[in-house]
């Protein structure tokens, strides 16, 4: 096997004697990004209904199913009329301090089972645990760290109390979120992204992030457009707040 | 890797009557989503320069961002190999296969891993690897190889990926493709649960934060990088890119150039294993680094090959790749691009008859999302093989002969009049299809356009 050093220091050699194609740069960071990052969410708090109204333009585009709700005590309601409809017994869930309220009481209360991702260390058996849980729900409900508008896009970053499986084994995806969620463009997203990893140790806590853009999705037989091929057949946003 | 030649290869697609109108209809349904989305789109054109220039940046530095990102990569518990060749790569796998009893590996769709055939060497070693891309998993359950860089089973009818799922599922499933997927989502879920290692490749790797990226549509990816106990990552040296900024370009570009989405279904950012806290996501993570003959390239001739995003947009366009298809390149990489790549990975010889597969219109460069000249470097390939002497000796006796012909007057106008009266026999339908001699090896999977009855000289002179 190659070392590190010899490796890196034949590339090296063949850098110094590959000059310069032509003229370049990389994409300019922005020099101080928790700034930046500020900047953007003071911009959104202004812009955040146009941003929330081509959000559910894109996102329906592709086929994801748009919902809107007054207050977050509204939330369950819809998780229930959806598990209603999928005839689902068994909902998985982010923890409720990443997703924001308790689904278990009304949801238990209707009689669906619900497995939560909590924030404790957790051993082997509870990862297994709830690795089993997660294969057998019909429904994920995860919150969205960022909503991008221009491409209907939900963004999620694993950690405590976020398990990464919770958007991807069941059939069903359901996101909640409010406007504070919301930026409007892919270069917002990369200040955000830059902003996250400047010091990674206080901003997250997972070794993951998902940009989800409508359902999963396969053309691989005959270009027939087909969705749940692996990941959730079906992509809920459920947004919270008035008009 | 094939041993049947180029000219019989082209020869027997071109025969093929499905794959010809599979081909047809895929790649003209990705031009028209491509131009669609760009059209759409007013800051696609600025964002394509700053992706290329990106690209360009990144190489003019690439020891260094190597290095930061294996840096990052091992702060977050991660662990980081360099394999100067791919036969290296596969024994590094083989290795931790061998040391942590693993004997099922999940694939999530990965050309560098197709390009030092991964799975063979797992197969041998009796490690059992499962494609999970619906179309890599069609392939491999028809023994074949991918046709299309983003649609690897484009040339199967659904009767045909019918017959080889039932096998599979034990029961017969009708050529339905909405009924295929789910069987194939049943069986292949229950491969996710039990497997011990995911291996993919990546789209990007962002140096600054230690972070390989992937980009998928079935979520086999996020699959492969959440439910195995390791996750290991095969990349190519030129997938480095320095930060978050300059991922977001990319991806701004990536998908809609491949099948015309603004992004991929999924885009997954992978920083290292699970952290403390984390219920889920593999307890190790491997980066290997992949050389393979890219690295003499950075001051080579196919050095601006080494901005390929790999989309495929570059495929769809060529009037080459549209009648033959991606078996028939005989190698990984199809397409124009594939013809560079698989130069630089495999040597000059083994495409003395491939660098001729293209006509140069260009349509390629055109397409490319990092705006890869790669007319230019056909043209350059083709000098080279021929000063070189690996172009095959017969092309280069007609070449020699042709340039004395096209340098003089007298010549021409004696040859055109020999060519009018000899090409009569081998004249079809105004196509000339089956020359003997020196020529047969161009009209085998070639037509040629007869000399007209008058030169272009002689038509001037009537007209005045």
């Amino acid at each position: 096997m190659a070392t590190r050093a010899l490796f890196l220091e034949r590339i090296r050699r063949e850098v110094e004697k590959g000059g310069e194609f032509f003229p370049a740069v990389t994409a300019s960071r922005p020099a101080h990004p928790s700034d930046a990052a500020e900047l953007v969410k003071r911009q959104m708090a202004e812009r955040w209904p146009e941003a929330l109204d081509r959000f559910k333009v894109e996102f329906e585009r592709v086929a994801g199913v748009f919902h809107r709700v007054a207050g977050w005590g509204d939330v369950p309601d819809v998780i229930v009329e959806i598990a209603r409809e999928k005839a689902a017994r068994s909902v998985v869930a982010w923890d409720e301090s990443a997703l924001g309220l308790d689904l278990r009481p009304r949801l238990e209360a209707e009689g669906l089972s619900v497995a939560v991702g909590g924030t404790g260390a957790g051993d082997e058996n509870a990862r297994r645990r709830h690795r089993e849980d997660s294969a057998r729900a019909l429904i994920g409900v995860t919150g969205a760290d960022f909503v991008l508008a221009e491409t209907g896009t939900l963004i999620l970053l694993s950690g405590r109390g976020r398990p990464r499986t919770t958007s991807l084994l069941p059939d069903a995806h359901i996101a909640v979120f409010d406007r504070t969620r919301l930026v409007e463009s892919l270069a917002q997203v990369g200040i955000l992204l830059e902003a996250l990893h400047e010091d990674p140790t206080r901003a997250m806590s997972g070794a993951m992030i998902n940009l989800i853009t409508g359902p999963s999705r396969t053309a691989d037989i005959e270009l027939t457009l087909t969705r749940g091929v692996h990941g959730p057949k079906d992509v809920h946003a459920i947004f919270v707040g008035m008009p | 890797m094939s041993e049947v030649r180029f000219p019989e290869r082209a020869a027997t697609a071109l025969k093929d009557r499905f794959l010809q109108e599979a081909l047809t209809i895929a790649t003209t349904k990705f031009i028209d989503l491509r131009k669609e989305s760009f059209a759409g789109f007013p800051d696609g054109e600025t964002l394509r320069d700053r992706a290329r220039s990106i690209k360009e940046a990144t190489l003019q530095k690439l020891h260094v961002h190597l290095g930061q990102l294996a840096d990052n990569v091992e702060r977050l518990g991660g662990h980081v190999h360099w394999a100067t060749t791919g036969a290296e790569a596969c024994d590094i796998i083989l290795g931790l296969c061998r040391d942590r009893g693993v004997r099922m590996v999940v694939k999530s769709k990965s050309m560098a891993t197709e390009e030092i055939d991964l799975n063979e060497a797992l197969e041998h070693s009796g490690v059992t690897p499962v494609e999970t891309d619906l179309g890599e998993y069609i392939i491999q359950l028809a023994h074949e190889r991918p046709s299309h860089i983003i649609a690897p089973a484009i040339h199967k009818t659904k009767g045909q990926v019918a017959d080889l799922i039932s096998d599979v599922a034990g029961r017969r499933l009708p050529a339905d493709p909405e009924a295929l997927t789910a069987a194939a989502r049943i069986h292949l879920r229950q491969k996710f649960l039990e497997a011990d290692m995911g291996i993919t490749g990546a789209n990007f790797a962002v140096a600054e934060t230690g972070t390989v990226v992937l980009v998928t549509n079935e979520g086999n990816g996020r699959m492969v990088t959440s439910l195995p106990r390791i996750h290991v990552a095969l990349m190519g040296i030129e997938k480095v890119i320095p930060s978050m900024t300059d991922l977001a370009v990319f991806l701004a570009i990536l998908a809609r150039s491949a099948t015309g989405q603004k992004l991929s279904s999924y885009t997954t950012l992978v920083r290292g294993p699970r952290q403390p806290g984390e219920l889920d996501g593999p307890e190790e993570f491997h980066l290997i680094l992949l050389d393979n003959g890219r690295a003499q390239q950075i001051a080579g001739p196919l050095r601006e090959a080494l901005y390929c995003l790999r989309c495929g947009a570059c495929l769809n366009v060529c009037p080459v790749y549209r009648q033959i298809g991606g078996h028939a390149y005989g190698y990984t990489y199809p397409g124009p691009i594939g013809i560079l790549l698989t130069a630089m990975l495999r040597g000059e010889e083994s495409v003395k008859d491939l660098a001729h597969a293209s006509s140069l219109c260009g349509a390629c460069k055109d397409v490319c999302p990092v705006r890869i000249d790669i007319p230019r470097m056909l043209v350059d390939l083709r000098q080279h093989l021929d000063e070189h002497k690996i172009a095959p000796r017969a092309e280069r006796l007609v070449f020699s002969l042709l340039r004395r012909v096209l340098t003089s007057p007298a010549t021409f106008r004696m040859s055109a009049a020999a060519g009018r009266l000899l090409q009569r026999p081998f004249a079809r339908n105004g196509r000339l299809t089956g020359l003997p001699f020196l020529f047969s090896r161009w009209t085998q999977a070639r037509d040629l356009p007869p000399v007209a009855k008058k030169t272009f000289h002689e038509r001037w002179k009537d007209l005045r």
